[in-house]
């Protein structure tokens, strides 16, 4: 559980809010124009990465408002939350954070609660 | 100083305690040591802590709705308490389980897993009903209405833990601008002040009064709220916390009163002064009633005034026994030996002093090699320094292994550890979340360096105040420990166990087995073991696991790492977690505005999403649901029935651009449509699969009316809302759920007109005025209402939208101008009956999220010159024409007396193999069946693979046996193909 800032009410409580998967997914201008694969990547391919990744969130029970964010996906953290229509910030902004404390990989989970020598 | 007697039952004996007893000091108070019998081997227990750590003495209290697992070292009595003990039968002394510790050998590590594998049928009616009566703890509790409630906390600064470390943190706060929260799990503040002997005096005052000075002063400080008896169970991401807070700590539960109170915590930084946990040592026989660890055996002597026995012996590998040996002889006790695994010359001046004052036998670099006895220790076994087993009568065990600091919150927030080499133990390294520690939990154990510590860790506050605390100790506080996790065995037999896990019934041996057997992760054999998995958790024998694992494997225990710490800390009450969301509180319950009509009306209702929606209506005590509903269906057809169609969703749409939004949310072309007429729409997914469907009316270009799926109301208006905010902002659309604004009656049969014209009778209802698919408004009364001319039982049908003040008058007045035709008011089973008769589908029940329209033969909604909606491209998907997609049909039984289940597979050949060796080809399944009343024969729908080509053909659809029933496959359209029903 964390905290979400809603760009037009403010910071409130996760459960407040829903996901949208991943941000930035533009839907094909013509989609008659283009291939089954072209599609399909739209309709059903997501990046899912572990790390940084640009989210969308509405607020559901609240102003019920779309927006935008790029949260840590192994650490929940929220660097930064933009509004509909606004330039995503660019992902070299937030280097480094990446990995959790303990040094997971960056693929899968795995017990690391004790540093590695 | 009189003490008032406080009367409880334990096992249907009456015995005393003293008020803030806890159950376990009550009983040691009364000389009982048996509390329990062990999970898998049925052992003797009894009480090994005086905590949250025990692993033993779980209880079940008899009058708090049979509560389970009671801890009986941290519950506290009250006047006629009733408590039993656990996992026995007939009785605790006489345990007949207690032959599965004869069976042992066949129990060990893994046995689940490898035992119960066949015969077949084995496992239901003999292993399952066996193994379900003999493990476990205690009986599951009786229901009861939990009174639990949640309270929510925003705060800058938690303190967890009112031991020494947090009161001098809170001390630190007091009176300044932080805003913080003080959680202690006793009911009083203090820890090891209160627990042990180890500090003489602070500020040369007495601990006491230093305490209640220290604690006076937190309470009179306007920033700082305090909690006791709550527990810290949970450290979430993002500074969040959750602890449990116990209102009814020594008295009886109130059936008014909350007792248990879920606090969730979010807090900008958390000190952690949690403590540490005393950890055991494992030697034969170590789980016997009366071995006790040597701290837990001074706090009875300090916190509880109870002496669980005048002359134990002490087995320690550390120098804090020193305190015990203090706490005992100054109480003019004198213990029978004191065995230290460690070199005289190693050995405290202030403890070799003690000894050799009260001349109690010692014994340096020995150990305890196991214990005698059957339900409790009659003597100990040591091993001394010249190897020779000596023998001592005694009755107790004091056992310190050394200290771990409790870091299993730490590990929570996700904290990194480190291995401490002069301690023995794990520490908290490196914090991921604003997470400080302070004291024993962060591996500090001197009193001297504490003041440093806090000093220091709190200087990123500003305006703290200043500390003056100086501390005079009993002996010296220098920390000494030599390793030692086991003592060799001495004896064979079955009945010689050396246990690391008490509550599991885990042994070092079953620690080997599994490492030979190649679990050599410490992940995977706790699970195969299932060591420390427990509701304590390992809290005293984790360590002491990873210790000899690390032996096994001779690798460094860093090396081993630790399994992973996931809250709770300790079990959490499921009615803590539920709080108030139970029964009724659990869910809303939403009803229409005819809802009291239809409670009257002996309704049955269904439950669909949260509303409460009639079933069927029973007209007569004696009807059951197959007769009212085949009696509702006959008379809809045969004059006119009435539903409650309320619960419909409606959305309203408005904007400049709301017919080009209309048209991307649906499959139909809308733009030809005319004003006040209304359309069947599909709305998709952008996969191409149905997702909903219902009614569009438009009112002009510029402002729609759509109607939903009940349960997908809220949905499908989320569902527009995102396409509008997130893909189309420039579109100019407004949308507004006006499901609650309008009750909705579906009148329907084929005297609908001549009622319709009787209850309003200045509207035309001929078909040149008021023609299929159209709609208008009305005034009626001081109100508006709203006719549609649509239908979905294939009758000549109307829907009214009445504002809700309105609904109950008009809804009586149907039936008050229709008495001559017997106008029949019907539930959703039969509604769903009647639509089945027409083929109409059900999203949800038809459809489940695979099917797309063309699957549905819905081609004809398809606004196939649309330039783009919702699902349009996909719709060409070559998976998605593909021809053996499964596709809807109708399918009538060749044996017109039987009925099909809906749910069955639909197969091709009338025979099963018996028994059957080979999959069986599944053609796909029914969707929806009925007894149709009005043609007299089963009316189903299936979903079946290549369905359009096997029309006409013959297949097969399976029953609860094995026999199978013919069926024809047909359009799925049974009643008045031709559509001439409704047009009427």
């Amino acid at each position: 559980m964390f905290t979400i800032r809603c760009p037009y009410c403010g910071e409130r409580d996760q459960s407040e809010f829903s996901n949208g998967g991943e941000a930035h997914v533009t839907r094909p201008k013509d989609p008659e124009q283009i291939s089954d694969r072209e599609w399909s990547e739209y309709v059903f391919i997501r990046a899912n990465p572990k790390g940084i990744y640009y989210e969308r969130w509405v607020h559901t029970h609240g102003c019920k408002k779309w927006f935008n964010a790029v949260r840590n996906t192994s650490t929940d953290e929220i660097l930064k939350v933009y509004k509909i229509g606004e330039t995503p910030p660019p992902l070299k902004e937030f280097k480094n954070t990446i990995k959790t404390p303990s040094g997971e990989p960056d693929v899968g989970s795995g017990n690391f609660s004790v540093k590695k020598p | 100083m009189t003490e008032s007697k406080i009367y409880f039952k334990f096992d249907g004996k009456k015995y005393a305690g003293n008020e803030g007893d806890t159950i376990a000091a009550a009983l040691l108070r009364n000389n009982v040591r048996l509390i329990g019998r062990s999970f898998k081997y049925h052992r003797p227990r009894g009480i090994y802590t005086c905590g949250i750590e025990e692993p033993n003495a779980l209880v079940q209290i008899i009058n708090e709705h049979n509560e389970p697992n009671v801890r009986a070292t941290v519950k506290k009595i009250y006047e006629g308490m009733i408590v039993k003990s656990q996992n026995r039968w007939p009785s605790l002394k006489t345990d007949l389980g207690s032959i599965n510790n004869i069976l042992s050998p066949i129990f060990s590590a893994g046995f689940y897993y490898k035992t119960f594998m066949g015969p077949k049928g084995f496992w239901k009616n003999v292993y399952e009903p066996l193994i379900r009566r003999t493990a476990g703890l205690g009986k599951p509790p009786k229901e009861f209405k939990s009174k639990s409630i949640h309270q929510h906390h925003n705060v800058d600064v938690i303190i967890v833990g009112g031991g020494l470390s947090g009161l001098l943190a809170a001390r630190k706060f007091a009176g300044t601008n932080y805003d913080v929260l003080l959680v202690e799990r006793e009911d009083a503040f203090g820890g090891i002040l209160k627990n042990a002997n180890k500090i003489k005096s602070i500020n040369d005052q007495p601990t006491d009064e230093w305490l209640e000075k220290t604690e006076r002063l937190i309470r009179n400080s306007n920033n700082i709220k305090i909690l006791k008896n709550t527990l810290v169970t949970t450290y979430n991401f993002s500074d969040h916390l959750i602890a449990l807070e116990d209102k009814n700590v020594g008295k009886p539960q109130d059936n008014e009163k909350p007792e248990l109170v879920l606090h969730k915590i979010r807090t900008k930084h958390t000190i952690l002064a949690n403590g540490h946990i005393e950890r055991f040592i494992t030697f034969r026989n170590n789980d016997l009633p009366g071995v006790m660890l040597a701290a837990s055996f001074e706090k009875y002597l300090n916190r509880y005034s109870v002496v669980p026995d005048e002359s134990p012996v002490i087995f320690t590998n550390n120098s804090s026994t020193f305190s015990l040996l203090k706490s005992l002889t100054d109480l003019g006790h004198r213990p029978k030996a004191y065995v230290d695994i460690r070199d005289q010359k190693n050995i405290e001046k202030e403890t070799l002093e003690l000894l050799e004052k009260f001349s109690i036998p010692f014994y340096p670099k020995s150990e305890v090699e196991g214990c005698e006895g059957q339900k409790e220790v009659k003597k100990v076994s040591i091993r001394t320094k010249k190897n020779k087993i000596s023998k001592i009568k005694t009755s107790m065990l004091c056992v310190s292994g050394g200290f771990n600091p409790d870091i299993h919150l730490f590990t929570q927030s996700k904290g990194l550890l480190k291995w401490d080499k002069d301690h023995l133990t794990f520490k908290p390294d490196r914090i991921f979340q604003k997470t400080i520690t302070l004291g024993s939990v962060s591996g500090n154990f001197s009193y001297e360096k504490l003041l440093v510590e806090v000093e220091k860790k709190l200087s990123e506050f500003e305006g703290l105040n200043e500390l003056e605390v100086k501390f005079e100790l009993n002996g010296s506080e220098k920390f000494q420990i030599k390793e030692l996790w086991e003592t060799k065995h001495e004896k064979k037999s079955i009945w010689s166990k050396s246990f690391i896990d008490l509550q599991n019934d885990v042994t070092t041996k079953d620690l080997r087995q599994a490492v030979n057997e190649g679990f050599n992760r410490i992940e995977h054999l706790k699970r195969f073991t299932t060591n420390s998995m427990g509701t304590d958790q390992g809290k005293i024998s984790s360590i002491n696991a990873l210790g000899i694992v690390s032996k096994i494997l001779k690798k460094d225990i860093s090396e081993v790492g630790t399994t992973t710490y996931r809250p709770p800390y300790s079990p959490v009450n499921f009615s803590a977690i539920a709080g108030r969301s139970t029964y009724e509180f659990y869910d809303p319950e939403r009803k229409t505005p005819l809802h009291s009509w239809h409670v009257k009306q002996n309704a049955v209702f269904e439950n669909v999403g949260q509303w409460k929606r009639p079933w069927y209506f029973k007209k007569s005590e004696d009807e059951t649901m197959h007769q009212a509903v085949q009696r509702e269906a006959e008379q809809v057809r045969k004059t006119a029935g009435i539903l409650d169609g309320s619960t419909l969703g409606k959305i309203e749409i408005k904007g400049k651009d709301a017919l080009t939004f209309v048209n991307l949310m649906y499959t139909n072309s809308f733009t030809k449509m005319k004003p006040k007429t209304g359309r069947y729409a599909l709305m998709l997914g952008e996969d191409g699969m149905v997702k909903d469907d219902g009614i569009v009316c438009k009112i002009n270009d510029q402002h729609f009316i759509v109607t939903t799926t009940t349960g997908n109301a809220a949905s499908v208006l989320a569902h527009m809302e995102e396409y509008s905010q997130t893909e189309w902002p420039n579109l100019n659309v407004y949308m507004n759920s006006i499901t609650e604004q309008f009750a909705t009656f579906n009148l329907s049969g084929p005297k609908s007109r001549v009622i319709m014209s009787r209850v309003f009778n200045d509207i035309d209802f001929s078909n040149d005025q008021f023609p299929f698919m159209s709609f208008n408004n009305f005034k009626y009364l001081d109100t508006e209402i709203r006719i549609l001319r649509a239908s979905f039982t294939g009758e000549l049908g109307y829907e009214i939208y009445v504002p809700p003040s309105h609904a109950l008058k008009l809804w009586q007045r149907f039936f008050i101008s229709s008495r001559d035709f017997d106008l029949v008011p019907y539930g959703t089973e039969t509604m769903h009956l009647l639509r089945a008769e027409k083929g109409y589908i059900i999203v949800g029940q038809d459809t489940d999220g695979t099917v797309t329209p063309l699957d549905l033969n819905l081609n004809w909604m398809i606004g196939k010159k649309k330039k783009d909606f919702i699902g349009k491209r996909s719709l060409t998907r070559t998976d998605i024409v593909r021809e053996n997609r499964k596709q809807l049909v109708g399918l009538v039984p060749v044996d017109k007396t039987l009925g099909i289940e809906e749910g069955q597979h639909v197969i091709e050949h009338k025979d099963l193999s018996l028994p059957i060796k080979d999959p069986v080809d599944m053609l796909g399944h029914v969707t929806s069946s009925y007894f149709s009343p009005n043609l007299n024969h089963s009316v189903a729908m299936a979903l079946i693979r290549g369905g359009k080509r096997k029309i006409g053909s013959r297949l097969f659809v399976s029953t609860e046996n094995l026999n199978t029933i013919a069926v024809e496959v047909v359009e799925p359209n049974f009643i008045d193909p031709k559509n001439e029903r409704m047009m009427l």
